[in-house]
């Protein structure tokens, strides 16, 4: 299976996010073959700041997979996939905006036409594969671990078609199928982070975090499983001083990682704010 | 005020903002927004004054920039208004009017201005924009940024897309396109 891939800017800055994707997807057999070229895809930024740039940045991204031949584009951030989603949506429906975004690509000899899908990287492995599929490379018991399945807030909203919008279980699914268990009733899933306000507002994003940290703890999670780099960013970082036992937050990909053998080192679990050890 | 007229004018059309006008004013929307405590007016009353006219007080109010796009209201909002979008078309209004810039629209420029240089980002290039003018972020935030360096995880170099000329053509061209519109 080939898909486009758009890494984004943050995805080689994530904590073994990376690593963990490319291990867990040559072993699956799932091709994902970088997008030549690709941009900034400029999200909420953009979104907040310019009318038509917003969309130029992404339709790119897009037109840029269209020439290369790619019929879906694989995204492993929630903002990027929401970004490009959007632009994608809007698109199609303002055929005058899609002739403006047009005439600038054309700057570059690209166009848009809007034959694609756009998909999230934990979606497509829990759609497009059989369970035995994944099943079947599992080396590793990880029934003991109970694992909480944070979403964050824009895989699933404003859309709320491949999964529900406020307790999707697409990813309690994938956690299941390679052995662990998923938390159950954890009510915090889709519940908003901050994303880049932390930076600006770090003061009213702490009791956001505080919230998803403190649900997985009192629930009896032993982990926090993230599909989204700014999203594993914030919950992990925002744990200093919150008076909560220390929850690793990992990625989808270094769970499924876990589970097929690999080492806590080949998928850089090190590289973690609060790491995360198979003792647990 | 005559100006706030041409301002919701500019709004409803501009900027598609015409469909509050849909809005019953039942607060959803402020119901399920995590920031809403943080905000001067709520989404529903921000939506009010909007359509009273009150554009001078909306686009002062810090609503929209304390906006997260967690599109929890838009989910929920029973006229199928897109609460989101708006926001987004009131920052770049209020941006356009001159408020005093929030701390929010220095992070963006923060953001933007290395994504038209090289295209694409990287933390510290924006962190370190948005460091110059709000020199205590970046004290508060020092301690996650030696820990992040620390575990390597810090990109100090641009990479910029492979055809940067091309890029930034567009990008121009885009620019042009808009002044016009
Ligand atoms: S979402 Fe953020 S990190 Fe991902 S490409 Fe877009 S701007 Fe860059
Ligand atoms: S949880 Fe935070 S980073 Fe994740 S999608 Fe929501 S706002 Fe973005
Ligand atoms: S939820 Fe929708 S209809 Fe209700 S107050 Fe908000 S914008 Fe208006
Ligand atoms: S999208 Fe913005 S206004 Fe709507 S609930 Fe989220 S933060 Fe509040």
């Amino acid at each position: 299976m080939k898909y486009g891939f758009f890494p984004g800017c943050s995805y080689k800055g994530a904590a073994g996010y990376k690593e963990s994707t490319e291990a867990v997807s040559q072993l699956l057999g799932i091709e994902l073959v970088e997008i030549k070229d690709w941009n900034c895809c400029g999200a909420t930024s953009y979104w907040s700041t310019q009318s038509l740039e917003a969309y130029v940045l992404p339709a790119r991204i897009m037109a840029l997979a269209e020439k290369q031949e790619f019929s879906e584009i694989v995204n492993v951030c929630n903002a990027c996939y929401s970004t490009l989603r959007k632009a994608h949506e809007k698109l199609t429906q303002d055929s005058d905006l899609k002739q403006k975004v047009n005439l600038a690509l054309a700057e570059e000899g690209l166009t848009y036409s809007g034959n694609l899908k756009i998909r999230h990287f934990m979606e497509v492995i829990v759609n497009d594969l059989k369970a035995d599929d994944i099943k079947k490379h599992i080396k590793k018991d990880l029934s003991g671990l109970v694992v909480a399945p944070y979403y964050g807030c824009q895989l699933n909203r404003p859309w709320a078609d491949i999964d529900d919008a406020y307790y999707p279980v697409l990813m309690d699914r994938l956690i299941e199928i390679v052995g662990a268990k998923p938390l159950k009733n954890y009510s915090a899933k889709t519940e908003c982070c901050g994303a880049a306000h932390m930076v600006a507002h770090k003061d009213f994003c702490i009791p956001l975090n505080n919230r998803i940290i403190k649900d997985a703890v009192s629930k009896g999670a032993q982990s926090i499983c993230t599909l989204c780099p700014l999203c594993q960013l914030n919950v992990d970082s925002s744990q200093q001083g919150l008076g909560l036992p220390k929850m690793p937050v990992i990625f989808f990909t270094q769970l499924m990682g876990l589970a097929f053998g690999f080492s806590e080192k080949d998928l850089m679990l090190n590289k973690l704010l609060t790491p995360f050890k198979m003792a647990v | 005020m005559m100006a706030d007229l041409v301002l919701r004018d500019r709004f409803f059309k501009k900027y598609h903002g015409q469909e509050i006008e849909n809005c019953i004013q039942c607060g959803t929307c402020t119901g399920s927004c995590p920031l809403a405590p943080y905000m001067d007016y709520g989404p529903r009353q921000l939506f009010a004054m909007v359509r009273e006219g009150d554009m001078t007080e909306a686009l002062n109010a810090n609503t929209m920039w304390f906006c997260v796009s967690c599109y929890n209201c838009v989910v929920k909002c029973p006229r199928g208004i897109s609460i989101t979008d708006h926001m987004y078309s009131l920052k770049k209004m209020a941006a356009e009017i001159g408020i005093k810039p929030p701390k929010m629209l220095h992070l963006y420029q923060s953001f933007n201005a290395p994504v038209e240089k090289h295209g694409r980002l990287t933390d510290v290039a924006a962190m370190a924009g948005y460091s110059l003018r709000h020199p205590g972020a970046a004290f508060r935030n020092m301690p996650l940024g030696v820990k992040l360096a620390a575990k390597k995880r810090l990109e100090f170099k641009p990479r910029p897309v492979d055809n940067i000329t091309g890029f930034k053509k567009v990008m121009e061209k885009a620019k042009e396109i808009e002044r016009l519109s």
